[in-house]
């Protein structure tokens, strides 16, 4: 906490409270304590008061309570030489400056002298004041019909939130572009208070800028005190939509905290009076951005993320007034954590996954990056929130433009993303994405991915007009629109400069490198926490997938990174943590946590399940497994059938017959649904004598994954492993398997009798 | 031989929701109707409290229902036309609640303004003391703009707003706090999904004992004992104490029934299929009382001759 910051806003209360106690006293002499007091249009009293105090203010004698409770929250001046944490000494002050900001307005109201008038200012909708007879006028507080519309579309999400404007910008340039930038990202904009005389209203009346509700655009005050009048709204927004009860005034602020994303933009310099209200709008959980220089606070607490950054006008890096209003709200709404939505993908060409398959043949091809005459890759990193500008899509080097029809040339995508919940072990999961994204343009085709991507534009969709940057601009709105939770900022590089393209490509490989180690590395020893999915539970509705890092889901989608990051994607959704809890059994994979989530998931049917046997409360599966691993009694060991093969099995049936006995939800000792990868873990049934009890395996699977199964037989001792596992090609029966068995001398024969 | 009845103990009950507000709870309904409180299966009344039966709703449109039946526009006659009088013969056909159902455009052409469905709620809401369920035409940017301003319209009568979905929930619900409404949360036919869009919902701030939640219905030989087996679970795990699924559940098999063959096409048909209009109230009818037996705390209903015996069902399953 800043000594600084505490004092001056310590200060600026104390004044203020007393300057509201004279105004009350002068008032209540010469109008009397009965004189109504009251804020046009609302059902909340002094909104401010009522819901952090639960008074209701009716009368100017009514305001003394107010301002009674705003003097138990002042605090001395901290002394010069003793230096203590002044966070709960600011807040008090903060919301003894509210009470007393709000009585005085309260008092003005009473006279007559709310709302300010304005000559010459045609507001485009406003609170009505038929008094004034169309006289020019600023707006006040907002009304409640105001607040229940503008209110739903904060809820809803449709407006990301409010900008509290205070004082007067570097210059009349600089007002209008920080509220275009403001108004361009939906976000409502609020203005009050002065510097030197000068008020950001001022500045906006004077370039003829519209305000008024219409324009999303209030101009409250030209004093800090109506800075009330926003957080009067804030407060409103809690107990409408918040469902609170007056008198719930921390219920309130969290309501504020983690709901209403607010801050306030300090224009000009900031006196006491400001750092006081700053204070007070800190414990809404509102952080200030100031375009002077001040102390900031940085450290997250009361506010989700910083408290007060600095951020001095003339210092930004731009070359015109838009830009640095550019910067400076970007860096408002990140302090805020307020999210951008992205909905339309704003390419020349249709847009959706039912282009996803489409295949650009080469008579039809305008050019291709990758594959056998040229080389792609694709590279998603995680970079810090101060080196990543959103929205920025460069390309480096010739364009599309340079290649005659038909020809190649090298290509990358490079996307740099931050997020304050991003982690470097979702790189990879975001990194698949790109094929799924850029798939989706009706007439690109994408195949493969990190650097054996493969991707050809059609002449027709060259024809509409797409260009090597659309890449970025799908990239960018898919993943603010899909990964939104935990993408706060990306930016993209189209690299075909060929010397870039070299030094990016040997910093991705350096990455795919680290990746496959860092998976390697990956255990289920390793971890505390593996994860759920039950999403196949629409129809198998007692089915439960544990995933863990070293056995991936049965259908083959789903590693333990996924089910990470789809959690922190959607919270609520199908992949849930699941605490590993005490491990009970070491060898077949007891966890107390599985134990206890497969049963409440199971709705009670599953009530244990082992990670690493197939022998002892296997795990269920849903129906959507790779292959199916079941006992052959008479071989000691297991067989493996995948999904593609339709050939008798040594069991007596095939994969559709066995699917049936496997699926359904059902704990079957003996049987179980797997995903392929999970045969090559050291885990596999690890229980029951892991991989060397294979006996017999669909040739597809041997064929497709005969490198990963070579490296497996190593790692077990055996390297002429493979060989020895029979497949339908060699024998579909029992007695077919034994005596190629016994042929090759299998090690199972030889191992611990399963039963 | 005494045979013993066994007996489950369950340690959860279903949220007790009221629509409606009287003119004490700031609205001008004459009276609220209360759905849920169970703490046992349906109708298993030697094992726990059933203490409101199922409710009946009747489905009428802001105009002449252009893709009804002709059997369902005969049975009503001409205040197919008049949601006033349609609210007021669907009150005297029995029903307790009115659903309300908004559509996209007024003759297949121009759209339907906020005026237009402000005004149609005005007029059914003067019309008959019923509590009242309103659903937008089922279209994301109409169903957001028309309910807001019906909510506005209605503000404090603790109508039932729908459909929230998970592609389109937030307004909706923004809606009902904003002017004390309830919101019915639609999945289709699967647990997790039905629980999943009840957290989103009530983390938004609406409390649960304002939602009701539809799981999705399908008709008699349409899929029905999917839904049938999903709105179980559902009940089941309610009852297992799950606080998620705890909620009373809507079902629309007025829509679902008639949109079948067997009600709707009376000529061509083969001949053992029987009388048209017999069928096809018995059509709706079983399809109601199935899902009743499933646990449906409010079923939308379409046909006032299955209406009729569905009543008698219900009076008969709750021991009147």
């Amino acid at each position: 906490m800043s000594r600084y910051i505490a004092t001056r806003a310590i200060r600026g209360s104390n004044a203020l409270v007393a300057e509201a106690e004279a105004l009350l006293k002068q008032a209540v002499e010469e109008k009397g304590a009965d004189t109504p007091v009251a804020f046009p249009n609302t059902a909340y009293f002094l909104p401010v008061t009522f819901g952090m105090l639960a008074h209701e203010v009716n009368t100017l004698g009514d305001l003394e309570f107010s301002l009674a409770h705003a003097k138990k929250l002042l605090h001395p001046l901290p002394e010069d030489n003793l230096w203590v944490p002044y966070l709960g000494e600011t807040l008090d002050s903060g919301m003894a400056t509210l009470l007393a900001a709000e009585a005085i307005e309260g008092v003005r109201f009473a006279y007559g002298e709310e709302p300010t008038l304005y000559p010459g200012l045609e507001l485009a909708g406003s609170t009505s004041y038929p008094q004034l007879n169309g006289t020019g006028h600023l707006n006040g507080p907002i009304d409640d019909i105001q607040l229940r519309s503008w209110g739903i579309q904060l809820v809803d999400g449709r407006m990301p939130g409010f900008a509290a404007l205070v004082g007067a910008a570097h210059s009349n340039e600089a007002a209008v572009a920080i509220v275009r930038e403001l108004q361009r990202r939906n976000i409502l904009t609020f203005l009050c208070g002065n510097t030197n005389g000068r008020s950001v209203i001022d500045q906006l009346h004077e370039e003829g800028v519209e305000m008024g509700y219409d324009t999303y655009i209030v101009p409250f005050g030209t004093d800090t005190i109506s800075a009330i009048y926003p957080l009067g709204f804030a407060t409103r927004s809690a107990l409408t939509f918040g469902g609170l009860k007056a008198g719930q005034w921390r219920d309130i602020l969290i309501y504020n905290k983690f709901r209403v994303f607010a801050f306030v933009l300090a224009l000009g310099e900031v006196d006491d009076l400001k750092y006081a209200a700053a204070a007070g709008a800190i414990s809404y959980g509102f952080p200030t951005i100031a375009d002077t220089v001040i102390p900031e606070i940085l450290p997250t607490g009361v506010t989700r993320y910083e408290h007060v950054i600095s951020m001095p006008w003339n210092e930004i890096e731009a070359e015109t007034e838009e830009e640095r209003a550019a910067k400076m709200v970007q860096r408002a709404i990140e302090v805020r954590g307020v999210k951008v939505k992205i909905t339309e993908v704003p390419v020349p060409v249709a847009y959706g996954s039912a282009f996803e398959g489409e295949v650009v043949r080469r008579a039809d091809m305008r050019a291709e990056f990758g594959g056998k005459n040229s080389r792609a890759f694709e590279y998603l990193l995680m970079a810090p929130m101060d080196e990543v500008e959103d929205g920025k899509i460069e390309l480096i080097g010739p364009g599309l433009d340079t290649l005659d029809e038909g020809g190649s040339m090298d290509l990358a995508l490079v996307v740099e993303v931050a997020g304050r919940k991003m982690q470097e072990d979702f790189e990879p999961v975001l990194e698949r994405q790109f094929h799924y994204f850029i798939n989706g343009a009706s007439g690109i085709q994408h195949i493969g991915q990190r650097d054996i991507t493969w991707i050809r534009i059609s002449k027709a969709a060259a024809e509409k007009g797409f260009d090597l940057k659309h890449f970025g601009d799908i990239l960018y709105a898919r993943f603010h629109a899909d990964f939104g939770a935990i993408v706060d900022k990306l930016q993209i590089k189209i690299i075909t400069d060929p010397d870039l393209h070299a030094e990016w490509l040997a910093k991705a490989r350096e990455a795919y490198d680290f990746r496959n180690r860092r998976l390697a590395d990956l255990t289920d020893d390793a971890v505390d926490t593996f994860y759920s999915c039950i999403l196949c539970q629409s129809f198998a509705p007692t089915h439960v997938c544990v995933v863990s890092p070293q056995r991936l889901g049965l259908c083959g989608a789903y590693n333990w990174l996924d089910c990470k990051a789809s959690y922190e994607i959607n919270p609520t959704g199908p992949n849930q943590p699941i605490q590993k809890g005490q491990c009970l059994d070491d060898d077949k994979g007891y966890f107390a946590g599985v134990n206890e989530y497969a049963k409440m998931a199971s709705q009670g049917t599953v009530e244990e399940v082992t990670m690493y046997s197939i022998m002892e409360n296997p795990m269920t599966a849903c129906g959507c497994f790779e292959c199916i691993v079941m006992v052959i009694p008479e071989a000691n060991g297991v067989m493996v059938v995948s999904r593609e093969d339709p050939s008798m099995t040594p069991a007596g049936m095939t994969f559709s017959t066995l699917a049936g006995i496997a699926g359904g939800g059902l704990q079957t000792p003996g049987i179980m649904g797997v995903g392929k990868f999970y045969l090559t873990s050291p885990k596999f049934v690890s229980a029951d004598g892991g991989f060397k009890r294979i006996v017999w395996m669909s040739s597809f699977l041997k064929e497709t994954m005969a490198e990963e199964f070579k490296q497996v037989a190593e790692r077990e001792g055996d390297p002429d492993l493979i060989a020895k596992i029979a497949d339908e090609t060699i024998c579909t029966d029992v007695e077919g398997l034994l005596a190629y068995l016994e042929s090759v001398g299998h090690p199972a024969l030889t191992m611990d009798m399963m039963f | 031989m005494t045979v013993e009845i066994p007996v489950e103990k369950w340690s959860g009950k279903v949220i007790e929701v009221a629509l409606g507000a009287t003119a004490e709870e700031g609205g001008t309904r004459t009276h609220a109707v209360t759905v849920g409180g169970q703490t046992t299966l349906p109708f298993l009344h030697f094992e726990g409290a059933i203490p409101y039966p199922p409710r009946i709703a009747i489905e009428i449109s802001d105009q002449r229902p252009g893709d009804w039946s002709p059997l369902l526009l005969e049975a009503w006659g001409d205040v197919v036309k008049d949601p006033a009088a349609w609210a007021k013969a669907a009150e005297e056909a029995g029903a307790e609640l009115i659903l309300l159902q908004l559509s996209l455009t007024k003759d297949g052409d121009t759209p339907v303004t906020v005026a237009d469905a402000q005004a149609v709620t005005r007029q059914v809401l003067d019309a008959t003391g019923l509590p009242l369920i309103v659903f937008g035409p089922g279209q994301v940017d109409a169903d957001n703009e028309l309910l807001v301003a019906v909510a506005e319209e209605a503000s404090g009568e603790r109508l039932l707003l729908g459909i929230c979905e998970e592609k389109n929930y937030r307004t909706i619900v923004a809606a009902a706090l904003a002017h004390n409404h309830l919101v019915t949360a639609r999945t289709a036919m699967d647990v997790n999904l039905a629980k999943q869009l009840n957290i989103l919902i009530s983390d938004m701030g609406l409390p649960l004992n304002r939602i009701v939640m539809d799981p999705t219905s399908a008709a008699l030989g349409y899929g029905m004992e999917y839904g049938y087996s999903v709105m179980e679970r559902l009940r089941i795990a309610a009852l297992q104490g799950d606080k998620m699924t705890q909620l009373p559940m809507l079902v629309t098999v007025g829509y679902e029934a008639w949109r079948q063959k067997e009600s709707k096409v009376g000529v061509g048909v083969p001949e053992a299929w029987g009388e048209w209009e017999e069928r096809a109230i018995l059509w709706e009818t079983l399809t109601t009382t199935t899902l009743i037996e499933s646990g449906a705390d409010i079923v939308i209903m379409r046909h006032p001759e299955a209406v009729r015996r569905a009543r008698v069902f219900i009076d008969r399953l709750m021991g009147k």
